[in-house]
């Protein structure tokens, strides 16, 4: 066994590749193919993108998603690092029942959180009707649902459905400093806060940048929930609010499924640039030395 | 390749006429000998149970039924299934039930191509003959008949008889006086509504009503949108003040804001114009409005123009052109249009047949049940089966739906305070780009 | 000392954060117990009876002959069987990648980060094509294989052994003769379990909750997962979806019977949190690390 040249972690790379070709990188490709070609699949150049991005949808859509990332990061590197470094140091007991509050609702992703939130959002119903009348000014669900509230709402939703889960591994990110540094910072004088800010942060950054990655993925890609508040307001709220709406719209009712592809690759040239750009800047790859 | 096709129609025809023949005889329940073979059909969870007492009342055919979202509210569900099935050339269901109205328009339309030719006798003519004609219309695309509506949906007038007696109102036949009992209501009666702009629909029941060009046809792929004609301008500036004034609500009938505010014992819907399925559904299941008080009458009318009125809903059958059973597809149909609406003696008659029936035997039969119900002050079956012919067929059906357009350009601003009037133009140049991102070149005359 | 306001403000302000996250989840639990108006007229969180809550399960079941259980069942199906092949997967892979020495290493970890960000729905239209191809479509694998591919999973496992597991106690396995599979499973393995707990809880709640796949490549309403279940239930309820006409209130799906529906679909995803958690709160590390 030990005498075969085989190169080292290799094997245990091996299965998963063909997961990777078959499901990652050949839909790529052909996603690329599909938005530099036409319905005959002649090259189009850059037609389709040009085509699409003077849809009357296009820029909205992406206006819209740009607000809402923005929004939803915002909140999640704020509230979600806030949020574990004030459980972190709690008492276990409290600490996990506070956790597992900040949870529960990740169990409500998708389709069931956004049925919940047509609900919270209908004055009418909401146990949050003061909040909603006060602070939105909304005495009717197609005023929550306002235009100009909607980047919002899908932030609020997004992150009281995610936030939990990135809290969870904050405090285990946390959980992996060693306890003697917190000690030798605190017998030095360091306050609470400035152990939490200049000991705590720096060393939990990776997970913050991996956190801001992944998520600002995930914003770009919104679906599901301004599609279902798009079926349940009755259209109040457009079938092409977001890009990925745009796409399945532009694919699906009238088979274009080469602007699809071209509004697919701008999403995920936006995609590369932002995590480029988290890559570089915060070294997330530091672990290579 | 011509002559099968003719060969292949005549023994469709034939089987229809002789399928035809036995469920006119015997009515919902007889044991069909015509047809058989399996069938695999879509329907909503509304039309669910008329499927199961098709396959309960045909054992000769295997009736798979699938139940989906019924493609409601401008869903792709349908359009994204039917590519599926054409890219793997198979799959299709032989028959499929849409709630949107316009579905047929692009499944007889390239790339959907789905939807078969019903005429030259592949669907018996004498039940087409007893369907009213803006239901045929509105199945014809491009020159030919594809579907079959289930039910019709034509707007009409819906009053409380007690309220008016007792505020001394005369039922209205015009907008015009329709709008000045808003006024006086907003006066005399405040709390009280007149009706509501505020549905997803809106747009139908009061500027298909008046005839405003939003979805004119003038051939195949042109179509007429010009939102600042007179038929759009003056329904809305007389709108503007009843919305201004709280006698119209902007609020639509299905929110639970609106059931608060005028259902149940609050009682404070005096009128309201609405489609046909509107008279139990609406004021007696979702409002719940006292029992008694409730009757319809004829659409209104602008001035001394004639009647002309919209259209909410009116969900097609479709059959499959790629379909290996046409005898059983068609007799599907068929029991479901003209035979099982019929007989209103059966258990679930509300379940079989819950609107208004296309073909007019049934829907005679319907309307006569309806009116039998102690919700109504008086039967409002006579208003509501003569508004199935007075449907303003200068509407047509197009591929993109306008209810969200509508939706989002009209209604989200209406609750912010703005008027109507301000929101035509919107509106067209929504309208406008929908049709041209469908491939629709748009005219304004 | 300043210690007691500050305690007070940090209770608060996780407090204040509790109420928003859990009043949305109290609200669910208590809305099927009430009828349809009673949501209205009610007090929004208030219980309603035991009656009404099983009178909303009668109804709900009811729905399309029973298909509610149907759906929950392909769920637990499609997510289960994806995540067990998302383990056997990623866990080896991540550990290939953190310690491995092969060419294109690096590579296949560019790749991998480029693929999690990838929107999943550019890539369902030609994963569509690629299924059609392979004549999966309206097949149960053209769900699970797709969700097995978990890019996600095999980052955080490589994250986990590069930054948890000193290469010190793989050096100490080797020298003592392990051969390479036997390092993984003796050294690396066993000390897996809390990243196991978290790609099966990522993966599992991502295959549970994924929408925009199954409802593209699935023929039948049949095979639906719960989550496109549940939009097709939205639209059975009349307030929700008007275009049905006037049939919608003999379906009997109204308000009380969608939150049900919701809440009875998000059991799983909560004992699976309940079963992870233990393993995910004692932290990222085993015991490794801290000796």
């Amino acid at each position: 066994m030990r005498g075969l040249r085989v190169p080292r972690g290799l094997p245990f790379v091996l299965p998963y590749l063909p997961f990777l070709i078959v499901f990652g990188i050949a839909p790529t490709i052909y996603a690329l193919d599909l938005a530099f070609t036409n319905a005959t699949g002649g090259w189009a150049w850059f037609h389709n993108f040009v085509r699409t991005f003077d849809d009357y949808r296009f820029v909205p859509a992406f206006k819209h998603i740009l607000l809402y990332t923005s929004v939803w990061l915002a909140m999640l590197v704020v509230i979600v690092v806030g949020l574990a470094l004030l459980l972190h140091g709690r008492a276990n007991r409290v600490s996990s029942t506070f956790r597992f509050i900040f949870y529960m609702p990740g169990a409500l992703a998708g389709a069931a959180s956004v049925l919940v939130w047509l609900f919270m959002l209908d004055p009418v119903v909401s146990p949050g009707r003061f909040l909603l009348q006060h602070v939105l000014g909304a005495t009717l669900f197609a005023q929550s649902i306002a235009p100009g509230n909607l980047p919002f709402i899908f932030a609020m939703i997004a992150f009281w459905t995610g936030a939990g889960g990135w809290i969870v591994v904050m405090y285990g990110a946390l959980n992996t400093i060693p306890h003697d540094l917190e000690e030798a910072a605190r017998i030095d004088g360091a306050s609470p806060i400035q152990i939490a800010l200049r000991l705590k942060l720096p060393l939990i950054r990776k997970w913050i940048a991996y956190m801001v990655i992944l998520s600002f993925a995930t914003g770009t890609q919104l679906f599901v929930e301004p599609q279902l508040v798009n079926e349940a307001s009755l259209g109040l709220v457009p079938d092409t609010w977001s890009p990925n709406q745009l796409a399945y719209q532009l694919a699906f009712r009238y088979a274009d499924f080469n602007g699809a592809a071209a509004i697919a690759v701008d999403l995920l040239f936006i995609g590369l640039v932002g995590a480029f750009l988290i890559v570089t800047r915060t070294g997330l790859f530091r672990t290579d030395d | 390749m011509k002559i099968n096709r003719r060969a292949f129609a005549l023994v469709a025809l034939v089987a229809a006429i002789a399928a035809s023949l036995v469920s006119a005889t015997a009515g919902g329940a007889a044991r069909h000998a015509g047809v058989s073979g399996s069938l695999t059909v879509w329907v909503d969870s509304v039309r669910l149970p008329a499927a199961k007492l098709y396959a309960k009342t045909h054992p000769n055919v295997k009736l798979h039924i699938v139940t989906f979202d019924g493609d409601g509210n401008g869903a792709t569900t349908l359009q994204a299934k039917i590519q599926l099935w054409n890219r793997t050339g198979n799959g299709w269901p032989d028959v499929i039930f849409s709630e949107q109205v316009n579905d047929p328009v692009w499944m007889a339309s390239k790339p959907f191509d789905y939807a078969a030719n019903l005429e030259g006798g592949v669907f018996p003519e004498k039940i087409i003959n007893q369907i009213p004609k803006p239901s045929i219309a509105q199945c014809t695309v491009n020159g030919h008949l594809v579907c079959v509506q289930d039910n019709l949906a034509p707007e009409v007038l819906y009053y409380n008889k007690k309220l008016m007696t007792q505020f001394g109102y005369q039922v209205p036949t015009t907008w015009q006086q329709w709008a000045q009992i808003g006024d006086d209501v907003a006066k005399n009666h405040p709390g009280y509504i007149i009706g509501t702009v505020g549905d997803s629909y809106g747009h139908w029941l009061y500027l298909w009503a008046d005839q405003c060009p939003l979805s004119t046809l003038k051939s195949a792929n042109t179509v007429l949108i010009n939102a600042s004609d007179p038929h759009c301008t003056r329904m809305a500036s007389l709108l503007d003040p009843l919305i201004a004034n709280k006698s119209v609500s902007d609020v639509t009938v299905f929110s639970p804001d609106f059931a608060k505010q005028y259902g149940g014992d609050a009682d404070k819907v005096l009128m309201m114009p609405g489609p046909a399925w509107y008279a139990l559904a609406v004021f007696r299941d979702t409002l719940k409005l006292p029992a008694g008080e409730w009757t319809a009458t004829t659409p209104l009318r602008w001035g001394t123009e004639p009647v002309v009125t919209g259209q909410v809903g009116g969900g097609p059958w479709i059959i499959s052109k790629h379909t290996k059973n046409m005898a059983a597809a068609v007799d599907f149909v068929q029991w479901n249009v003209a035979g099982a609406k019929l007989n209103t003696k059966v258990a679930n008659y509300s379940a079989i047949a819950p609107g208004l029936p296309s073909y007019t035997p049934a829907a005679t039969a319907w309307l006569n049940w309806l009116g039998k119900d102690p919700f109504f002050a008086s039967p409002p079956g006579a208003a509501i089966g003569k508004a199935a012919n007075q449907i303003w067929q200068g509407w047509g059906l197009v591929t993109y739906p306008d209810q969200p357009v509508w939706s989002n350009s009209v209604v989200t601003q209406l609750v912010a305070g703005k008027s109507l009037s301000s929101l035509l133009p919107a509106l067209g140049q929504g309208l406008s780009q929908a049709a041209q991102a469908a491939g629709y070149k748009v005219v304004s005359k | 000392m300043l210690r007691l306001p500050a305690l007070t403000l940090r209770l608060a302000i996780l407090s204040a954060f509790a109420v928003f996250f859990a009043v949305p989840v109290l609200w669910l639990i208590l809305a099927p117990t009430k009828a349809d108006s009673a949501l209205v007229t009610a007090s929004p969180l208030s219980f309603g009876s035991f009656h009404q809550l099983s009178l909303a399960w009668h109804h709900l079941d009811r729905f399309s002959d029973h298909i509610y259980r149907r759906w929950i069942y392909n769920s637990l199906y499609y997510a289960l069987s994806a995540t067990a092949i998302t383990l056997a997967v990623s866990v080896p892979a991540g550990y290939g990648l953190a310690f491995g020495k092969f060419p294109g290493r690096r590579l296949l970890l560019s790749l991998t980060l480029v693929v999690m960000i990838i929107p999943a729905a550019a890539l369902v239209l030609p994963i569509f094509l690629e299924l059609n191809a392979m004549h999966l479509l309206g097949r149960s694998l053209s769900v699970i294989l797709p969700f097995s591919f978990f890019p996600f999973g095999v980052y955080l496992a490589y994250i986990y052994y590069a930054t948890a597991l000193p290469p010190g106690l793989l050096d100490a396995a080797r020298v003592d003769g392990c051969s390479e599979v036997q390092t993984f499973v003796r050294v690396a393995l066993p000390l897996a379990k809390p990243v196991v707990a978290l790609v099966f809880f990522f993966s599992f709640v991502a295959d549970w909750n994924n929408f925009f796949l199954p409802l593209t490549v699935l023929a039948d309403s049949n095979q639906y997962p719960i989550q496109v279940g549940l939009s097709d239930l939205l639209s059975s309820t009349p307030s929700f979806n008007p275009a049905q006409g006037g049939g919608g209130q003999t379906v009997d799906i109204f308000r009380p019977e969608l939150a049900l529906a919701t809440l009875i679909a998000i059991v799983p995803v909560a004992i699976v949190f309940l079963v992870s958690q233990r393993a995910l709160v004692r932290g990222l590390v085993g015991g490794a690390v801290k000796e």
